[in-house]
């Protein structure tokens, strides 16, 4: 776990460091009545809102690191900060030693963005037309084109959409599409916010191996951002969860469902007719002989869960599996939404 | 020139080489319905020059200014109209469309600089070349007509009025479009209105018209620096006793200005971020 660079690291093994950013936004307040519409005339109504509060973290280069968090935490913010797009109110930025900031032009030679709902493609050409444009506006040398041309095909299996129209790819190709016009530059760091967004199983699966792989390969840096914790668990090392404009969490997968009580789904098959009772178990749900429960293995530890289930009569089958990390966050955003504290 | 120089040239001619090409592979793609849009492109500029034409063809000129000289101004008007179109095919120009939809950020992903983008990437010169070379033809034929002598100098000064209109265009789009900065849904279209809506005032001749409507339309609202002013100074008659470089200055000072407000625009564009994101018309 990396919550700040330490002296002794020379800032050039860090992909990505941020350190005491803030970053506001103003919204404007407006009601729809006559009083209101005379009011806003006179004097605007106005809302700050914090979407980063004094962050700080930093990213070693070839990790993957998923950042996660509720719906307007901050997590595009970040992005868009990281990208260069926009500047912060205080703070210091820094990618691959490089001010995101003052050093736009140079960064984006070794930056790659990508943003699930938009695309970099051209609409109206096929891709390889996209691809070709992008060789030219990066500088790409030949060589390096037909070498990264030859894998993206490889890997994303694009070769058969090369000659398509971008406005004629389906959502998922069209992902890939992008992908592979991101990597042709040969990227060192990869920031991607919401890759996964209406992607089927097969397109994400596909979209999840690849990106694993140019991380392992490559040694690629990548930041993901996600509302699909599932995703983030195969994909990433570390999770940076933030709320509230703050860092919540930094460290391991397994490392966040300990501190949020180490939940365990044990799934029970009973014979006709017995019902099991398990102590500290909450149930789930029940259906034709399947009894499905959340059992919090910090109260309840596995040694005494599988005493109390030998003792159960009736017992056809136990299947004991971590709890979807979906549900260990959902218990994490109440519990920051309901303004309690947790020990990380 | 050095090598820096020499590799920033190189750089720009593949920038300019990439559109060129996105441009032929657009329009061979489908030529029936590419050539359909010139042809109407063209027909519609055309005819805005062409009723002035007939007008002045009618009463025999304009406010003192002869059938031939309308036509030079005709002439003079499309090639800026061409040149808008040549160089303008990718929302560069009419920057509002752009910054109102906050697709500003595809264009701070790409190593290049804002201006290098701006400048590059709407260049067609296969779909937008139609009123560039029909306006040299209608240029060539009222040199003809006019009997006027052609130097180097002319041709130099056609050239230097001609940018400094294009910079007057250019720069005005600019300084609507910063509008859309702070208010990127009620001004998304800002730059289109100001210069397409008031485009037919700038064909029309203002010889002959009280100085209270030249004047204004010189300074406040310039359509009559988009062909008009500029003609009468090539043709050796710089009207309202101004002199010939007015066109120049104004350039200038408009160039100024938009530079000025617009990176104002963008600093705040880049601090407070856009809330709003369409997913169209960035790209054709």
């Amino acid at each position: 776990m990396l919550k700040k660079a330490p002296t002794d690291m020379c800032h050039t093994d860090f992909a990505v460091s941020i350190n005491n950013v803030t970053k506001t936004f103003t919204q404007w307040q407006r009601d729809n009545t006559g009083m209101g519409l005379i009011r806003n005339l006179i004097k605007p109504e106005k809302q700050t809102i914090t979407a980063l509060d004094d962050v700080t973290f930093a990213i070693r280069k070839g990790e993957f690191v998923a950042y996660a968090g509720p719906n307007g935490a901050g997590k595009s913010t970040t992005m868009k900060l990281l990208g260069g797009m926009l500047l912060p109110n205080s703070g210091d930025i820094s990618v691959l030693s490089l001010s995101p900031q003052k050093q736009r032009t140079i960064l984006m030679q070794r930056l790659g963005i990508l943003f699930g709902n938009r695309t970099e493609l051209w609409w109206d050409h096929p891709v390889i037309q996209s691809l070709e444009w992008k060789k030219v506006v990066w500088g790409i040398s030949d060589e390096m084109y037909k070498k990264n041309l030859a894998m993206v095909i490889e890997l994303l299996h694009i070769g058969n959409l090369l000659k398509t129209f971008a406005r004629e790819l389906s959502l998922g190709q069209r992902m890939r599409a992008d992908l592979a016009m991101m990597l042709l530059h040969n990227p060192e760091v990869i920031l991607l916010d919401e890759p996964t967004l209406g992607l089927d199983v097969v397109a994400k699966r596909q979209m999840i191996d690849f990106l694993k792989r140019i991380n392992k390969d490559n040694v690629v840096t990548i930041i993901v951002t996600s509302h699909d914790m599932d995703d983030l668990e195969e994909m990433a090392e570390r999770i940076l969860m933030i709320s509230a404009g703050k860092i919540a969490f930094d460290g391991s997968f397994s490392e966040l469902r300990s501190i949020t009580g180490n939940l365990t789904r044990v799934a029970i098959t009973m014979e006709q007719g017995f019902i099991p009772k398990i102590e500290n178990g909450n149930l789930l749900s029940s259906n034709n002989g399947l009894f499905e429960y959340d059992v919090d293995l910090a109260k309840t530890p596995v040694r005494d869960l599988l005493s109390q289930l030998s003792e159960v009569e009736g017992v056809r089958d136990v299947e004991i599996k971590k709890a979807p990390i979906e549900q260990v966050i959902a218990g994490l955003y109440r519990d920051w939404d309901s303004g309690k504290k947790i020990n990380v | 020139m050095g090598v820096k120089s020499a590799f920033k040239l190189k750089r720009l001619i593949s920038l300019f080489a990439i559109s060129a090409k996105m441009d032929l592979v657009w329009l061979f793609r489908d030529t029936k319905f590419a050539l359909t849009a010139i042809l109407a492109d063209t027909i519609s500029n055309l005819s805005v020059v062409s009723s002035v034409y007939l007008i002045a063809l009618r009463f025999g000129g304009i406010g003192g200014m002869s059938v031939d000289e309308v036509l030079f101004m005709m002439a003079y008007s499309t090639i800026t109209t061409g040149i808008f179109i040549l160089f303008g095919s990718g929302n560069n120009i009419h920057i509002s469309r752009i910054i109102g939809r906050g697709q500003l950020e595809h264009l701070f992903v790409q190593p290049l600089t804002l201006k290098t983008q701006l400048i590059t990437s709407g260049f067609s010169p296969f779909t937008g070349s139609g009123n560039f070379i029909i306006g040299c033809i209608l240029l060539a034929i009222a040199i003809n007509r006019l009997h006027l002598e052609v130097s180097l100098w002319w041709i130099t000064l056609l050239i230097i009025y001609i940018l400094a209109t294009m910079i007057i265009i250019v720069a005005r789009a600019y300084l609507v479009s910063s509008v859309a900065f702070y208010a990127p849904v009620a001004a998304e279209e800002i730059s289109s209105t100001a210069i397409e809506g008031t485009w037919q005032l700038s064909t029309f001749p203002l010889s002959g018209m009280p100085s209270f409507i030249q004047i204004p339309l010189l300074t406040i609202l310039p359509e009559g620096l988009m062909a008009w002013f500029p003609s009468l100074c090539l043709l050796g008659k710089p009207p309202l006793n101004l002199t010939e470089y007015f066109p120049l200055a104004y350039a200038l000072i408009i160039a100024l200005a938009a530079s000025f407000i617009f990176r104002k625009g963008l600093n705040y564009y880049v601090k407070k971020g856009s809330n709003r994101y369409v997913p169209y018309g960035f790209r054709r």
